[in-house]
């Protein structure tokens, strides 16, 4: 009896509870506007588009809302507009180019500038000039030492 | 019980307070005594902790159902694998094994270092047992794990409990908080030995001679725990994705890039006297990045899928951190001329240039990760509306990133230190550079037109490259010099120089983890509803539902489908996907089924019955390359425990010039490789 009630919850969990066949909303055109909406459900960091949670209780609606948009005729751009007008900003799965958004964009790669920037202030307050010049040793002696590693180098690699 | 556990937990806390007076005290006064005394009060402290940490695992695995935490994390049908693994699956349970965890590390620290370190150790003990006492305030008097149900005076003991979440039940799960917390709790060690070379006005390098191998192996710890947690997701989830940029994830990975920049940083310390100012605040950094995340785990900060529970321990880390790096900060400019440069950079295209471009590209892929962690919260209270950044901006700002970083692995261990000729570029880097752009024109013919993908082929390809000939010009030469067999004397190569090669071997784990990622570009998935006997294909496999099968056990009730698998009419294989339902928290969780090869993963998820008939919602996918990431581990980790085994050979170098004044590293004293 115990064994039944389980195998009927989980029957119940893994079929019955689709009331609406989340088949009808896996399609290209719904997935391609579903990969710009964050799935909201709380349970995952997935996109609308690719969230696995067949009957996710955020994304299934999505999916049924972007069907119904997408017969109505409207594009992409409006479906996702949409979506903004109904949950806010939160839905886009990734910040605007614009308003605050485009700070969230701007900002690594502002960090890497500065970070060039300070590399190239730390080579100016390091660099030793005087090694970039002339050796002090005469060229005899750099030319002894030179043919000394040039025969040692060559017998190791023998 | 309950009681006994408590008391060890106060005795603890008042012990820790006594160690980090003690040793200040001890430390300031230079009393031998105090300073006796508090290493023994550290000693103290552990086996107080481990008391309370033994007693909460046996309520655990006997099912105190007293205790609330025991109530609401464990049960009777639970493995006893998982019932252990309870003691860190909440959010109690967790700090109590984080200040146990610490204690440990504090005892061997104080054990091993007491004598080579007399001058350092009070401060570094007094910082292990400051971070110690922050815990046990909040094991002690806000999360304590001990609490019992009770209505008045009454106490109540429930007959059983709701069990640990059943996406945690999973082998991986039992060992990759520990795994993680080893690496994060670590970082304490590098920390305070940093610190307490500043506080002890300890000239030179010695702190970072101490904690390399710390530093290197709690790095390894935090790499198995990350990539553990990768494993996980990707066996558990039902999605087949390894990592999915939620807050908690990047809260681990945040520490373990600035560690990586730290590894790296620290060989212009070692060799030139350079970035020391820099080191420290990449071990600080570190150390604040782990207290941080841990901080984001438990706080509600930002929603995140692992987060343990909303609360207002948030504050508690947050006034933490805001001391300890206003502490650290302070002591740095305080102790500014201990830290002064004893070299100069010499050429552009240099080691040094190479390590300065490998620091600012880590520290800036940690940035884009912290940035966008914490973007949805600045938006919101900046702007009042919360925006979200999921994995589509994280991908995009960090795989440009990755891959220059990718570039430099090839390049940085082969350009000289001081200054490179372009003879010696040319040598080392032509036919790597040929082989790159072969590959990449011949991936471009057969068809892949991803950028990325392209990209990152041909770099793996470069850095495979410049590593193997590394190995095979060295190898050559100690066989003809030594009249070795290749493999003694590709033993004996890396015996030389350990961390060198061990270094290099862990480059090309990451070159092979690369590939990895990479293969992610071609991913194919097909969701189906599919009757028994039908067919369906993904790919090029063919799968058909033969069997749908049912069960249970004392802990979770189960479905299974045999899926036949074909390729080209021929049966490869039968993979059986699983839906659970556990019966006490009424959960339910995927078990996928994997078909793991080193070219490609077929991967299918029980997503549901079919809606008519007799038959399944199958999610089907195709993960090319997937498996080198999990290759790629394996040589990571060998190639770290490679880098731990002491050299056979001890090179010293020389530092170039020495400019400091009186308080600078005394000329003789050598960096060891």
């Amino acid at each position: 009896m115990r064994r039944l009630r389980s195998i009927a919850l989980l029957a119940l969990l893994t079929g019955l509870s689709l009331a609406q066949n989340p088949m009808e909303f896996i399609s290209p055109e719904i997935k391609r506007v579903g990969m710009k909406l964050a799935c909201l459900c709380g349970s995952c960091r997935n996109t609308v588009g690719d969230c696995a949670m067949i009957a996710c209780g955020y994304s299934l609606p999505a999916r049924q809302k972007i069907k119904r948009l997408q017969m109505m005729g409207s594009s992409d751009a409006n479906v996702v507009a949409k979506f903004i007008k109904d949950d806010g900003l939160k839905v886009l799965a990734e910040p605007q180019t614009q308003g605050f958004g485009l700070l969230g964009w701007i900002m690594p790669g502002l960090m890497v500038t500065l970070g060039l920037i300070a590399i190239g202030v730390y080579w100016k307050r390091f660099r030793n000039p005087e090694v970039a010049a002339a050796p002090k040793v005469d060229a005899a002696t750099v030319e002894q030492y030179e043919s000394r590693a040039a025969a040692e180098l060559e017998n190791l690699e023998k | 019980m309950e009681n006994l556990g408590s008391l060890a937990l106060l005795l603890a806390f008042s012990v820790s307070i006594f160690a980090l007076l003690a040793s200040v005290v001890g430390g300031l006064r230079k009393n031998g005594f105090l300073l006796a005394a508090s290493q023994r009060a550290v000693y103290g402290v552990w086996s107080l902790i481990t008391l309370a940490s033994a007693l909460l695992v046996y309520a655990l695995v006997n099912g105190d159902y007293r205790l609330q935490y025991v109530a609401l994390h464990a049960n009777t049908a639970m493995p006893v694998m998982y019932k252990i693994a309870a003691w860190w699956g909440g959010q109690e349970g967790s700090l109590l094994f984080w200040s146990w965890i610490l204690a440990t590390y504090s005892f061997v620290v104080v054990l091993t270092n007491r004598k080579p370190y007399r001058p350092m150790m009070p401060w570094v003990t007094a910082i292990l047992m400051a971070t110690q006492v922050f815990f046990l305030i909040l094991n002690c008097f806000v999360v304590p794990p001990f609490n019992v149900w009770a209505i008045g005076k009454g106490i109540i003991n429930l007959p059983d409990g709701q069990g640990l979440n059943p996406l945690l039940q999973y082998w991986t799960m039992a060992i990759h908080p520990p795994m993680l917390y080893l690496g994060y709790v670590g970082f304490v060690v590098p920390f305070a030995f940093a610190v307490g070379s500043l506080i002890a006005r300890m000239p030179g390098d010695e702190w970072i001679h101490t904690t390399r191998r710390w530093t290197l192996v709690t790095w390894l710890f935090q790499t198995i725990g990350i990539t553990l947690g990768m494993g996980w997701a990707y066996s558990v989830l039902g999605w087949g994705g390894y990592w999915g940029w939620d807050p908690v994830e990047n809260a681990s990975l945040l520490p373990w890039i600035t560690a990586t920049a730290f590894l790296h940083s620290v060989m212009m310390q070692e060799k030139k006297g350079m970035m020391k100012i820099w080191n420290i605040v990449l071990v600080s950094g570190t150390f604040f990045l782990c207290i941080f995340g841990t901080m984001l785990t438990r706080s509600g900060l930002v929603q995140s899928v692992h987060a343990f529970a909303v609360s207002s321990i948030g504050n508690y880390f947050a006034t933490f951190i805001a001391i300890g790096i206003a502490g650290t900060v302070w002591l740095i400019l305080d102790r500014m001329e201990y830290l002064k440069t004893e070299s100069h950079l010499e050429s552009v295209v240099s080691r040094e240039s190479s390590f300065l471009f490998n620091n600012l590209f880590l520290l800036a892929s940690c940035f884009a990760v912290l940035w966008g962690t914490l973007f949805p919260v600045i938006s919101e209270a900046v702007n009042g509306e919360k925006i979200s950044v999921d994995a589509p901006f994280f991908n995009r700002v960090n795989i440009p990133i990755g891959l220059f970083l990718l570039f430099l692995t090839g390049v940085g261990p082969l350009v000289a230190w001081r200054r490179s000729t372009v003879d010696s570029l040319k040598r080392n880097f032509l036919w790597p550079a040929i082989a790159m752009l072969g590959l990449m024109v011949g991936l471009y013919g057969a068809g892949v037109r991803n950028g990325y993908a392209l990209m990152s082929f041909g770099l793996c390809l470069f850095v495979g490259a410049t590593i193997l000939s590394e190995f095979y010009k060295g190898t050559v030469a100690i066989a003809a010099k030594e009249s070795m067999s290749f493999i003694n004397a590709f033993v004996e190569l890396t015996h030389r120089n350990t961390r060198r090669y061990g270094g290099y071997i862990v480059h090309m784990g990451i070159v092979l983890m690369f590939i990895g990622f990479t293969g992610a570009a071609f991913n194919r998935d097909a969701t189906v509803e599919v009757q028994m006997g039908k067919t369906f294909n993904i790919g090029r496999y063919e799968l058909k539902i033969t069997e749908l099968k049912d069960g249970e056990n004392d802990n979770y009730a189960w479905m299974k489908a045999a899926v036949d698998i074909s390729v080209g009419g021929e049966k490869i294989g039968t993979l059986e996907p699983e839906r659970r339902l556990y019966k006490v928290s009424r959960q339910g969780t995927s078990e996928v089924a994997i078909r793991r090869r080193l070219n490609e993963d077929l991967y299918l998820n029980f997503a549901a019955m079919a809606q008519q008939g007799q038959g399944a919602i199958i999610q089907a996918y195709v993960f090319p390359l997937v498996s080198w990431i999990w290759v790629g581990f394996w040589v990571v980790l060998i190639g770290t425990l490679i880098c731990l085994v002491p050299s056979k050979i001890k090179y010293s170098y020389a530092r170039t010039q020495v400019v400091a004044t009186g308080v600078a590293a005394k000329p003789e004293q050598h960096a060891q490789a």
